[in-house]
């Protein structure tokens, strides 16, 4: 007997609308990953029970876990679907969106959200300008290699969707983000915004809505150590918060 | 990611918001709250169970002197006011509200650290709700221990005599210590003291062992309270006669 692979997926149609489990059952192929069985669907989308249905909408692009563009829930966790193997994964395997994010639809979720963080913590190191700036300072070894790992982070939010403390409620930026302004505060060059990006830290929904509970660290599918940043910049910002107090 | 090519209107308009940068008060109440659970609110739990419950484990005179030395501290009701009940309250009822904002979700992820969050949010209404009914019937109401410091140790052995209320004490006592043990640990990650993974580690240790110590010395209190002592007296009169009584004689 053919193996064959049982997969049940949440679907929605628009973001309006309300959603609905369909169950599908694929021949299995070795290497099989999530975004490989979600095309297969597309080749032939019908349901374990023979009705004819739309092909899956999903964010998918690299399938190699740097884009970051696959996150979703699988089997109730959130994680990279390019990245998940099917042989790895217990059956049937259920697929759902993000359950913070809106649903654009099926298994696409609207992230824009991670994308106006960034921007309000101005994520960049600023070198545009009208003349050629020239080469910037050098980093030691040592800071590169504090900064490598960061410098991973592929905006995919599985960190946010874990938090308990991410919601609509708190409006808490998030790890990711968090992070973010440990690298380009650490960045010889970026570090000319560093008060600024600590003083937006201090907005409602900044750091302090952080409680802690880790979850962001143990999803990470980069490994990226978001405690280790939430702490450091939780130190900065502090720092910066009493010294302003004197200073401004 | 889905709908930010054509950017600002679709983007998020029901999921969470993003960062609020130069708005509203948030970050002071946090930061507050979690500088008021470790002083004064900590700082008086450690007073309480290590220093003075201690004393109790000397014996009821040692136990007088050690509340007759505290009542006797100048502006008593103003430390009382400014020391403990506001920074009480107002650390419980925003302990609340950052509880009512949370999603518990240690179902989905049962990871330590999400059950540690989620047992600061227990702990911390267990030990409120033993605190509440703790000083209504020791401070508030039956017989003025500042004034007779010594029917302290008859008063309390009164309660312990229950089972259940004694049940209650070791519950609030347990809960409290390990929601400030934990919380310091809470507060040194959060305020960047101890910010490598493995700093945090260590320090969880020592906060293990400081929740072990000052819940054993609240257990060894009550113990000493509820089975090494007869009960002793709790009336203004007897309270006279435990007060002067030479410490460690038996009474």
């Amino acid at each position: 007997m053919a193996k064959s692979v049982i997969i049940k997926i949440k679907r929605q149609a628009d973001p309006k609308a309300s959603s609905h489990w369909e169950e599908f059952e694929l021949p299995y192929k070795p290497g099989m990953n999530v975004i490989s069985c979600l095309m297969d669907i597309a080749a032939d989308p019908v349901t374990r029970d023979g009705k004819k249905t739309t092909p899956i909408t999903y964010d998918s692009n690299c399938l190699e876990e740097v884009c970051g563009s696959c996150a979703m829930l699988i089997n109730g966790r959130a994680r990279m679907a390019c990245s998940a193997l099917v042989d790895q994964l217990e059956q049937p395997i259920k697929l759902e969106p993000f359950s913070k994010f809106p649903v654009v639809r099926d298994l696409a979720t609207d992230r824009s959200v991670i994308f106006e963080n960034l921007k309000a913590v101005k994520a960049w190191v600023p070198i545009d300008g009208t003349y050629d700036l020239g080469s910037g300072p050098r980093m030691t070894a040592e800071e590169q290699e504090a900064a490598y790992p960061l410098s991973r982070c592929i905006s995919c939010c599985c960190c946010m969707e874990v938090c308990p403390q991410f919601n609509q409620d708190t409006g808490f930026v998030g790890a990711a983000t968090i992070s973010q302004v440990r690298l380009f505060n650490t960045h010889p060059t970026g570090a000319a915004l560093k008060r600024e990006r600590l003083a937006a830290l201090m907005g409602d929904g900044g750091i302090q809505e952080c409680g802690y509970a880790q979850n962001c660290v143990e999803i990470c599918p980069k490994d990226i150590p978001l405690t280790k940043s939430i702490s450091e910049v939780g130190g900065a910002v502090m720092k910066q918060a009493i010294g302003d107090l004197f200073r401004k | 990611m889905a709908a930010t090519a054509n950017s600002a209107p679709m983007s998020v308009k029901t999921g969470v918001a993003p960062l609020r940068a130069g708005q509203g008060y948030s970050f002071l109440l946090r930061r507050l709250h979690s500088l008021t659970g470790i002083i004064p609110v900590g700082a008086f739990l450690f007073e309480h169970i290590l220093i003075s419950n201690a004393a109790a484990i000397g014996g009821p005179t040692a136990y007088a002197r050690q509340v007759r030395f505290l009542a006797s501290l100048p502006l008593v009701p103003l430390l009382e006011l400014f020391g403990i009940w506001i920074p009480i309250l107002f650390h419980a009822l925003y302990g609340f509200y950052i509880w009512y904002r949370g999603e518990t979700n240690v179902g989905d992820y049962p990871w330590t650290g999400n059950w540690m969050y989620t047992a600061q949010r227990w702990t911390g209404i267990v030990a409120f709700a033993y605190i509440l009914w703790h000083t209504w019937t020791m401070r508030f109401t039956g017989i003025d221990l500042h004034e007779y410091a010594g029917a302290s140790f008859g008063k309390v052995q009164a309660e312990l005599m229950s089972p259940a209320l004694l049940g209650f004490y070791a519950v609030g006592l347990i809960s409290a210590s390990w929601h400030f043990a934990y919380g310091i640990w809470l507060f040194a990650a959060k305020w960047g003291l101890t910010t490598g993974e493995a700093a945090r580690q260590r320090f969880l240790k020592v906060c293990l062992a400081f929740f072990l110590v000052m819940s054993g010395v609240g257990v060894a209190s009550l113990y000493t309270m509820r089975a090494r002592f007869p009960q002793q007296p709790t009336d203004a009169a007897g309270a006279q006669v435990v007060e002067e009584a030479k410490p460690g004689a038996s009474q």
